[in-house]
């Protein structure tokens, strides 16, 4: 009987986490039926100010601010299986660490600034304005941290040069298209309407699609490292 | 060499990103050198509508490569871990620099896209929003102040050979320009403001070479590198047919 290390429940927090956030994600107001970056200022504040939608926001905005960092844990177990890899050097583990605190990060200015938005709706419209976009900027723009850890993830896999590699190819293939299909949304500044705007097609529904596929594919190719990194070690003190 | 693929993937990405830094910031956003502190509202309206492609394509580019800022870390923590110091200075500058990516220039690109995107906002706003990008970036001053001094700690303590001293020495006056910057958060015109000859201008001349030396001896730590424990070998005159040390795994 092996030791509890722990790694079995961090992993199985994924799916509850998960849970949290589809339902935050639905239960924002502003994400089921995207804000438009063409609203005007009043309309802004009226957005804010609906008395339906007004506690939808900060309770949905409070619950990612809870559960926004629940991914960690997820990076930290994929960190220690790119440790399992044939390199040379940690260089590949310590940049996807460096990472792991990035991309919570970003999503918890954007909250900020979405609940700030919403603490006192009465305030200037423009201020509500400003609020708005800062948080709508922050979360669809800032793409940089999601895109290098799975072009490292996809080098860490290629460069993992042994019999039977932690990661199959197909995973470092993967995670080149996801990074590919987060691309567009760093533009989404450029453009107040059509597939680049923060409500459109790429920057939104392909970005976040990618983000929850990335999120789900990696948690099976994980749990399945983990359990045949179990069977190897128990195999190997037998 | 092969074996020092991981090395020089890390090597090429701090060269690039250099590069594209320089670029993104002098030529396309024309962030930098930084405007000055002291203009009217309706003048950093025209400052925004004057660079309004350049600050929207530009800082899009930053949100795509900013995230190899990990890989460039991670390079220089590796040298750390060459070094015969603990693995906490290691660490520390790892996650210092993690963090310092946000006030570096991710806060600057959004605050700039925000101001771009909308020219007709109320000037009071944008003026806020200028002084906003450019205090995040001019002024956030201790992670490069503390993340300089762990690493001039680390080379001066080191009996690796992995950094000359003379480093860690650069490493200080890195650090002390962090220091000379913090009246930018007080002074609107002068030497001392954000865009003055002691804030900016000393600062930038210090970083430019410091940067210019330590990608210099990385990339001889590169070279030198036995991947084994204790002194650094010198760099060989002649490699010969291979390296010849045994595979030793390092984690």
């Amino acid at each position: 009987m092996r030791r509890t290390d722990g790694e079995t429940i961090l992993l199985w927090t994924l799916p509850v986490v998960a849970v949290v956030w589809l339902s935050a994600f639905l239960l924002f107001p502003g994400f089921v039926q995207p804000m438009s970056p063409t609203m005007s200022a009043d309309e802004v504040a009226a957005f804010y100010r609906d008395p339906e939608n007004l506690p939808r926001i900060r309770y949905s905005m409070i619950l990612f601010n809870w559960f926004a960092v629940g991914l960690i844990p997820i990076l930290a177990l994929i960190v220690l299986q790119v440790r399992r890899m044939a390199h040379r050097t940690p260089i590949f583990s310590y940049s996807l660490l460096a990472c792991a605190a990035g991309g919570p990060t970003i999503f918890l200015m954007a909250d900020l600034f979405w609940l700030l938005a919403a603490f006192r709706p009465d305030r200037d419209p423009q201020l509500t304005l400003l609020f708005n976009d800062l948080a709508w900027v922050t979360f669809s723009t800032q793409v940089g941290f999601l895109i290098a850890q799975s072009v490292i993830l996809a080098l860490a896999i290629y460069l993992d040069r042994q019999p039977r590699p932690v990661f199959a190819p197909w995973v470092a293939h993967f995670n080149l298209v996801v990074a590919a299909l987060l691309v567009p949304a760093a533009f989404a500044g450029t453009a107040m309407t059509g597939p680049l705007a923060w409500d459109g097609l790429l920057t939104f529904w392909v970005r976040n699609a990618a983000i929850g596929v990335w999120i789900a594919a990696m948690a099976v190719v994980l749990a399945r490292a983990i359990g045949s990194q179990r069977v190897a070690d128990e195999a190997g003190a037998a | 060499m092969n074996d020092k693929r991981e090395l020089w993937i890390g090597w090429w990405t701090l060269v690039v990103f250099y590069n594209l830094y320089g670029l993104l910031f002098f030529v396309i956003t024309r962030t930098q050198p930084p405007p000055q502190p002291s203009l009217e509202p309706a003048e950093i309206g025209s400052w925004f509508a004057d660079r309004h492609y350049g600050l929207l394509y530009g800082y899009a580019v930053v949100s795509i490569v900013g995230g190899a800022t990990a890989v460039m870390n991670a390079t220089l923590a590796y040298s750390m871990r060459r070094m015969s110091v603990s693995r906490a200075f290691a660490y520390s500058y790892l996650v210092i620099y993690a963090l310092a990516t946000l006030p570096g220039m991710l806060i600057m690109g959004v605050v700039c896209t925000v101001g771009a995107m909308r020219p007709d906002r109320d000037p009071e706003i944008m003026s806020w929003l200028y002084d906003f990008a450019f205090l995040s970036f001019e002024g956030t001053m201790g992670v490069f102040l503390i993340g300089s001094l762990v690493w001039m700690a680390a080379v001066l303590l080191d009996e690796n050979h992995v950094f000359p001293r003379w480093f860690g020495y650069l490493s200080l006056c890195n650090a002390l320009t962090e220091v000379v910057v913090a009246p930018a958060w007080i002074f609107k015109s002068g030497a001392f403001a954000w865009d003055g000859a002691i804030a900016w201008w000393i600062n930038m001349g210090v970083f430019v070479t410091y940067t210019t030396a330590f990608l210099t001896l990385l990339r001889r730590l590169i070279e030198r590198e036995d991947f084994g424990t204790g002194p650094l070998p010198d760099l060989a005159t002649d490699p010969g047919p291979g390296p010849s040390g045994a595979m030793k795994s390092a984690g």
